[in-house]
């Protein structure tokens, strides 16, 4: 008994002792937090690895704490914007550290401003662009590329629709989604009037549109680069259906805890609209797209991402066509079909690592009756596949490397029938490319990016090489930056098949320019300079690639949403001076679709009281180079300046319905895009000249979207 | 005897473990306290190094979240407003991989952040997330009916919205007294988040 008494005893004179031992023996850990200039970091978390020990630093960056551990210890300091630090101390010296803290690898790739690149990320601090930001755009009509159009260094070209960037042509611009090539981005049309994005805004959470040495991670665009992406995670579950003037849809989302799928159907016919508001076309049949796309993203972890998108629609119309050459009339009848499928992985391993593959299929189908001649057929088939395959790390506070291959194999056959004679011809090639990027941060001012983008194309047996220099330095919150850049690109399919040894066209861009963001302005100005060579040229003896020609000018963009409450202004104005020898271009001229000015002016009011945003934009341009043959000279003339007044009104009747409007041209100006001329005997000239206008001179919109599900309300976004 | 000497090593273990480490029910409770930016950040760091510490409990991080919420609320610099609501999106990120989160406080935790954004640049951010704000909220009250703190967030932005629209929502108040009753029961234990009665009295002064 009495022995166990002793162990008793003992027992608790280890507790007291194990308690006590808790208490006694602390040292004081002390000193301060500095970054790598020397001035206190207020707030940083010190700490000591593997306890709760610690404190936090104060304005003058002191921090200092007591701990009962013993020998070396760990110490870690965090601090929101700088890389976790850590340091060994040991046992005797625990006072008078100094710990440097640098900027962290989030924020240094959080650098996003780069000559002629605007990120349009929703949550980015630089961005200001969101699917609900373009809808509202008045001007719009709700497409992509109508919005985009708004922005510095895009050309108007109301005719066609497409992008044509910084005096490129529209084919010099590229579009992708998540990463992978899209071949036909936009809707087939009839003659002269404006295509539209295949694609709907709301589908996509972040755009990165580059007007101009982009990067080489992106092929065959020699003036630019949309690249849209989808959202990795949709965690709504919602359907909703929409009515408009001009057809109907819709579509839904089903979210599972790790993943979700989409589904959206749209019907447009704009019989009804034309029989309402006549245009100058003469439609047979009317315009008529169905589309359908769908979206599967599965996401098993928080690093892991699986999306797999895919589209398909089919526009069919009858127009009838007055040439000026030939009095008979014609049926344009157009049956267009598109395809596309994309599918792509992301992962971040432990290691840091980034890694994406994906692979893409794009296909287009083309039937038209009727196409240049009555009784003749235009066929057309194209698909393209894309495979890609890249990963991003961070090495080093100093690097990060990105780089990646790809291939594109393509295969484009056409025929044209007349007089029951075909005229088939075709092409199939491929593009292989090894690109690499790395991203060097000198100091936290300052970051280099040195790239190059090797590529083959087996159709000319030809390697070219396209190094990238982007250099960005930051001084007092203004970024100043400029590119350096080699950009090549495959002539057009139709002189491919004419010549298939045609090397790739050749553009250098010298881009620089300063961005400036405070208390909700946006000031940014660029100018460039673009050297173009071994443009494809028709000249009358041969198709060869002596083409060359410059584009140069100065984009400003100024964006103010401080001016008073709920209301937002933006102002953006492009010089360009461009020249060509190219296509059928045989003397250094300006092309057609080149404007010296382009500026709009935009606002956009919120007011609560009506329960509506309002859109409001004008936009203009100087006059386009048209040929006139009464005159000596090519591109001898230019048209009447273009200018049109847009509105648009977004009304939220009830939290499940909006109600959105919009109307463009207010004014009701005729805008002329050029002039055609016809010999005519009859006329003193010697030609008869026709205006090409707009097909008709308003376009007017109203659309009502409804949310069908109970959990979500002001979405119109089906995906 | 035997059991004797086992309950005293317990005791000895468990007394030594007390003493040497600091406790998260204090630090929940300053996190309930906490009122100006330097507070919460003081509470940050403590949490910061509890999660730091025990990275697969899943409160240390929820907390952390809340608190960058708190002082996204808190400080002038809209950068700075960003940087902590990225941060509370990474940790709630993280939660979701975690077993015994609870859901429906993950939940409602993400709809608030969203509802800081949306504060952040009502203009900008008002129509991108208010789908999904409400969509969090909802779901959050799907796997806990009885969430105080799902209730009484989703009541206030059903009334700031049906103010925007000109109308009234008819069960705020209805809404407030389930959310009062239920934190009133709450017991304060630090094993579950406790917050939420500041913002009923915030929705009775604000009505």
């Amino acid at each position: 008994m009495q022995q166990k008494m002793k162990e008793i005893a003992l027992l608790f004179l280890l507790l007291i002792a194990g308690v006590i031992s808790g208490f006694a023996q602390l040292r004081t850990v002390e000193g301060k937090v500095l970054n790598e200039q020397s001035k206190p970091i207020a707030n940083a978390n010190v700490f000591i690895k593997g306890t709760v020990d610690g404190a936090t630093s104060d304005s003058l960056g002191h921090f200092s704490f007591t701990t009962d551990e013993k020998g070396e210890i760990t110490l870690c300091s965090r601090m929101l914007g700088y890389a976790a630090f850590t340091v060994q101390v040991p046992g005797n010296n625990s006072s008078a550290l100094v710990l440097i803290m640098r900027p962290d690898n989030i924020t240094l790739d959080n650098v996003v401003i780069s000559a002629g690149n605007f990120r349009l990320k929703g949550d980015s601090q630089f961005g200001k662009m969101s699917a609900v930001d373009i809808v509202t755009t008045a001007g719009s009509n709700g497409d992509l590329y109508h919005s985009l159009g708004t922005l510095p260094g895009v050309q108007l070209v109301g005719e066609s629709g497409k992008l044509f960037i910084r005096g490129g042509d529209s084919d010099e611009s590229q579009t992708y989604i998540d990463e992978m090539h899209v071949l036909s981005p936009y809707t087939t049309s009839g003659e002269n009037d404006p295509v539209r994005g295949r694609y709907s805004p709301f589908m996509f959470e972040g755009i990165n549109f580059s007007t101009g040495a982009g990067s080489s991670e992106y092929a065959q665009g020699l003036s630019g680069v949309l690249s849209l992406n989808t959202k990795d995670v949709s965690p709504i579950s919602k359907t909703g259906v929409n009515v408009s003037s001009v057809g109907m849809g819709g579509g839904g989302t089903q979210a599972f805890e790790k993943g979700s799928v989409s589904v959206n159907l749209d019907y447009e016919d704009l019989g009804a609209y034309h029989k309402l508001i006549p245009d100058r076309l003469n439609w047979i049949k009317p315009y008529k797209l169905f589309s359908g796309s769908g979206q599967v993203r599965f996401n098993p972890n928080q690093r892991t991402v699986f999306k797999t998108f895919i589209g398909y629609d089919r526009t069919t119309f009858v127009q009838q066509i007055t040439s000026l050459d030939n009095p008979t009339t014609r049926d344009f009848g157009m049956k267009d079909d598109n395809f596309y499928l994309n599918s792509t992985y992301q992962k971040t391993t432990e290691s840091g690592y980034k890694i994406f593959a994906g692979a893409a299929f794009s296909f287009k189908n083309q039937h038209i009756d009727n196409a240049v001649l009555p009784e003749d057929t235009y066929r057309e088939k194209e698909w393209e596949v894309h495979l890609k395959t890249k990963a991003t790390k961070r090495f080093t506070d100093f690097l990060r490397i990105n780089a990646g291959l790809e291939n594109f194999f393509r295969h484009d056959e056409t025929a044209y029938t007349y007089s029951s004679t075909v005229h088939p011809d075709s092409i199939s090639h491929s593009i292989s490319a090894l690109f690499a990027t790395a991203i060097i941060n000198i100091n936290p001012n300052l970051y280099a990016e040195l790239s190059d983008r090797m590529e083959y194309t087996s159709i000319n047996h030809e390697w070219n090489s396209n190094p990238r220099l982007a250099m960005n330095y930051t001084l007092n919150g203004i970024h100043f930056s400029g590119v350096i850049g080699k950009y090549t690109q495959l002539p057009e399919n139709k002189y491919l098949m004419l010549n298939k040894d045609l090397p790739a066209e050749e553009c250098t861009q010298y881009v620089g320019g300063m961005y400036y963001e405070k208390k909700d302005k946006i000031y940014r100005i660029e100018t460039y300079y673009k050297k173009y060579n071994d443009l494809a040229l028709q000249e009358p003896t041969a198709l060869n690639s002596n083409g060359y020609g410059y584009s140069k000018g100065v984009d400003v963009f100024f964006n103010d949403r401080s001016l008073f409450k709920n209301f937002e202004y933006m102002l953006a104005y492009s010089f360009n001076l461009s020249k060509r020898k190219y296509q059928d271009y045989t003397e250094l001229s300006t092309p057609q679709y080149a404007t010296t000015h382009n500026a709009t002016a935009s606002i956009k009011y919120n007011i609560p009281a009506l329960k509506s945003i309002l859109g409001l934009t004008n936009r203009f341009a100087s006059g386009r180079p048209y040929h006139d043959p009464t005159k000596e000279g090519i591109m001898n003339s230019t048209t009447g300046f273009y200018n049109s007044v847009d509105m648009s009104v977004t009304y939220l009747a009830s939290k499940k319905i909006i109600i959105y409007a919009s109307a463009s041209n207010l004014l009701g100006r005729q805008n002329v895009y050029n002039y055609n001329y016809t010999a005519d005997t009859a006329s003193p000239e010697g030609y008869r000249r026709t205006p090409l206008l707009d097909s008709s001179t308003h376009f007017f919109y109203i659309g009502i979207f409804i949310t069908l599900s109970g959990k979500t309300a002001y979405d119109v976004s089906n995906f | 005897m035997k059991t004797i000497k086992s309950i005293l090593c317990v005791l000895f273990l468990t007394l030594s473990f007390v003493a040497r480490s600091q406790d998260l029910a204090p630090i929940v409770q300053n996190v309930n306290k906490a009122k100006d930016v330097s507070e919460f950040i003081q509470v940050r760091s403590k949490l910061e190094r509890f999660v730091a510490l025990q990275p697969q409990q899943w409160l240390p991080g929820y907390y952390l979240a809340y608190v960058d919420v708190q002082l996204s609320f808190r400080v002038a610099a809209k950068e700075e407003k960003l940087q902590y609501l990225s941060e509370a999106e990474t940790y709630l990120n993280k939660l979701t991989e975690l077993k015994e989160t609870d859901k429906s406080e993950n939940y409602t935790l993400k709809g608030f952040r969203l509802y800081a954004l949306i504060a952040s640049d009502p203009q900008a951010n008002g129509p991108k997330y208010s789908g999904e704000i409400i969509n969090d909220y909802e779901t959050a009250l799907g796997i806990n009916p009885n969430n105080p703190r799902a209730l009484v967030l989703l009541a206030i932005y059903k009334n700031d919205m049906a103010k925007f629209m000109h109308q009234t929502y008819g069960n705020f108040q209805k809404d407030l007294e389930k959310a009062s009753a239920i934190l009133a029961d709450e017991n304060g234990t630090s094993l579950v988040p406790t917050w939420g009665k500041g913002w009923v009295d915030f929705a009775l002064n604000k009505k």
